[in-house]
């Protein structure tokens, strides 16, 4: 019968609008490639503005389509990469763990999420290419305090080339969105003081612990 | 008996697999059939396929004797295929009326439809219309609470709140429009993903470009009036960059199937474009109109700074712009002409009272200051090549000035000119007016004054050259001049014809040593 159901990944029970933000050449695009479509592109091109990619998952039965929207990472792009957080509702921010300078800028990509993107949207840090562990130059603690001090929701340490933690980074997420948006519908209060143990624990895939939950 | 009857049971089992094969069960029937408001489900379209089939093996029937059973079965199937469809159109149309919400979920049972319908090329058009259409409204509504309402709650807050800041503003509606046709695609990609006719893309496109249409009034409205205001040069040009870097991020999505909201973004570009230029010469126009004298210092004055501020400006918007690279060029060199030009022409018109010096000093100044902020930018190396130019033009004239005022503060001015214009029929040079070897004696003592402090015979305007390599060279070039005079001067003197007595003890150094000491 030609007529099969092949289209029922199409219903969902959730939209999620993400933004990929972070330094040029952390390997944002590459993040997003591998979630995509599971693949590693070793010589990606620099981003031109703002790609896009959507893709659904199923969490605890959900049917979840993400919206990913992938920043270029240029200073030349700026303005034009800004306009994208206001319909955000999430923020992955990358840098590479390999350079210490990307690590640095993390706080300018937190202002500037302040400053352009909706008062609620949740943020997550995301320390790529932990596949070249010996060049390390930031230390996952660093990385652990910075997102605490700045109520950030998680950190992981990924790598898009060895494809770790690539699908726990969206996952977490979406998980995280779900449960809040649970909560708006129901009008409960303040969010950041009730689902603090709702958050759900991923073992880390490596040996040394690459996931923190603020 | 038993024979009969047992063909009779085989004639009963031929008829059943007959019935099996080309005609449809009760239930499927009913299903097809189905009453206005039953929704289709996923068993429709079996039974659909049912039909088909039956309609395509209905033919091997018209092969053999049995052609009378097979047309009337084939009449019934055409016939119930045509009910089907119109019942699955009626549902799809519906179905696609109720997808007005901003964000719009494409069931599975809607994917299948179109796969159906694609069978029905009318029917499937009347489908993507009617689809079209919901969402051309959803689209232009959802841009019209974007920009006045916001999200639920107020967050994101509304973007005309912005409204203020010209280039947030317009990248603000420029992003959510991309947002919003790169969503509108993906809907229509779902929808039609299981339709295997040629030309899909095309359908995509086409629809794309229908639903983005609606909100390019309220786009236009809106940009028309941030450019109309007249927000200055500089941010004319970035909202011009901005409209041709979306203008190619979404053709990216609709393709170039000439989709009105292209064509929009394209006009406000060209308009951007327009105005920014007029800004451009209108700020040119008004360095005429008001020339100033050139500062004391013979620097740059405040109207070729402000105007090489705007024009930096200008520029590093230019060089971090997201258009290409030729597109790029093309502006450039409009860019430049616009403004260089009245530039240079301000300058020489404000350095036309002054003297020789002063004005070449002036003039190298402003060159220079030109040269060194394009030398910052891509593209400027032909303008670069004619500041060059036109700076070493006046380079030579403070050179010679330079070499002249040496010279006359030495006291060797007169005497150099003597010998320059001494003919042998005026007889020897000593013999002449003033050139005897006193005043020789004279002149000399002078000189080596200056030889013992070369840089107390600097002309005043020199020490307000910007460039310190600039001076240098004028400085260098001129003491050659100096020297080449004094070679002259010295070989007069020391021709025996010229009737110098001892011309050892007029002129003392030899051009060697005169050398020697202003290097």
């Amino acid at each position: 019968m030609p007529f099969s159901s092949s289209g029922a990944d199409d219903a969902f029970d959730y939209l999620f609008k993400i933004i990929l933000i972070g330094d040029s050449n952390v390997g944002k695009t590459c993040v997003v490639h591998r979630f995509k479509t599971g693949q590693y592109n070793e010589k990606q091109q620099n981003t031109i503005g703002v790609d896009f990619t959507v893709r659904s998952m199923d969490i605890d039965g959900k049917k979840v389509k993400i919206q990913v929207w992938d920043t270029a990472g240029q200073e030349r792009f700026r303005t034009i990469t800004q306009s994208y957080y206001r319909s955000a509702h999430g923020a992955i921010l990358a840098y590479d763990l390999t350079r210490r300078s990307t690590f640095e800028s993390i706080p300018h990509w937190i202002h500037e999420i302040e400053k352009y993107g909706a008062a609620n949207l949740v943020m997550m840090l995301i320390g790529n290419k932990s596949d070249s562990v010996d060049k390390r130059q930031v230390l996952f603690e660093d990385a652990c305090t910075l997102a605490e001090k700045h109520g950030l929701l998680a950190v992981l340490e990924t790598s898009a080339k060895e494809a770790q933690n690539i699908e726990e980074v969206f996952t977490l997420m979406a998980k995280e969105l779900i449960a809040r948006n649970t909560l708006q519908l129901h009008g409960e209060s303040p969010p950041n003081s009730i689902y603090l143990d709702s958050r759900p624990v991923i073992a880390s895939p490596s040996v040394e612990k690459s996931q923190c939950l603020c | 008996m038993f024979y009969y009857s047992q063909r009779l049971e085989m004639k009963a089992q031929v008829a059943d697999a007959f019935i099996a094969k080309f005609q449809l069960t009760p239930d499927e029937m009913n299903l097809l059939r189905g009453t206005k408001d039953e929704p289709i489900t996923e068993d429709f379209f079996k039974a659909l396929g049912r039909v088909k089939q039956i309609h395509d093996d209905v033919k091997i029937l018209l092969r053999t004797n049995q052609q009378r059973a097979g047309l009337e079965i084939m009449e019934q199937m055409a016939l119930l295929q045509e009910t089907s469809y119109e019942r699955l159109y009626r549902w799809t149309q519906n179905e696609c009326r109720t997808l007005t919400q901003e964000s719009c979920d494409i069931s599975p049972v809607l994917a299948q439809a179109m796969e159906a319908l694609q069978d029905r090329p009318v029917l499937y058009k009347y489908t993507l219309d009617e689809f079209g259409t919901a969402r051309r409204s959803a689209v232009v509504r959802g841009f019209i609470d974007a920009l006045t309402r916001g999200g639920l709650g107020g967050t994101p807050r509304p973007i005309e709140m912005h409204s203020h800041d010209p280039l947030r503003y317009v990248g603000d509606m420029l992003a959510w429009l991309h947002q919003a046709t790169a969503s509108e695609k993906e809907h229509l990609e779902a929808m039609l993903k299981l339709v295997t006719i040629q030309g899909v893309e095309e359908n995509i496109q086409e629809v794309v470009g229908h639903i983005t249409e609606g909100v390019c009034r309220p786009l236009k409205v809106r940009i028309e009036q941030v450019i109309v205001a007249e927000p200055g040069a500089v941010l004319l040009y970035k909202i011009s960059n901005l409209l041709k870097f979306y203008h190619h991020t979404i053709s990216g999505i609709v393709g170039n199937s000439a989709a009105t909201l292209l064509t929009t973004i394209e006009e406000m570009h060209l308009l951007s474009k327009k105005i920014f230029f007029n800004s451009l010469s209108l700020h040119a126009s008004k360095l005429m109109d008001k020339v100033e004298l050139p500062p004391p210092d013979l620097g740059p004055s405040s109207a070729l700074n402000q105007t090489l501020n705007l024009l930096r400006e200008v520029l590093a918007s230019h060089d971090s712009s997201v258009v290409p690279l030729d597109a790029r060029q093309a502006d450039f060199v409009q860019v430049l002409s616009c403004v260089l030009d009245p530039l240079l022409q301000m300058c020489t018109m404000s350095a036309s009272n002054l003297g020789t010096a002063d004005m070449a000093t002036f003039m190298v100044n402003s060159l220079y200051m030109m040269k060194t902020t394009l030398a910052l930018f891509e593209f400027t190396d032909k303008r670069l090549e004619m500041l060059q130019f036109q700076i070493e033009a006046h380079l030579d004239t403070l050179i010679n000035e330079q070499a002249s005022y040496v010279l006359t503060r030495a006291g060797l001015s007169y005497i150099y000119n003597s010998v320059q214009q001494h003919k042998p029929e005026q007889g020897p040079l000593s013999n002449l007016p003033s050139m005897d070897s006193v005043s020789l004696k004279v002149a000399m003592a002078q000189f080596d004054r200056y030889l013992s402090a070369p840089d107390s015979l600097l002309m005043s305007q020199l020490n307000f050259l910007l460039s310190a390599t600039v001076k240098e060279q004028i400085i260098k070039q001129s003491t050659e001049l100096v020297c080449r005079a004094y070679s002259e001067l010295y070989a007069a003197v020391m021709d025996p014809s010229n009737e110098y007595k001892d011309p050892e003890t007029i002129l003392h150094r030899s051009p060697h040593q005169v050398q020697a000491l202003l290097s």
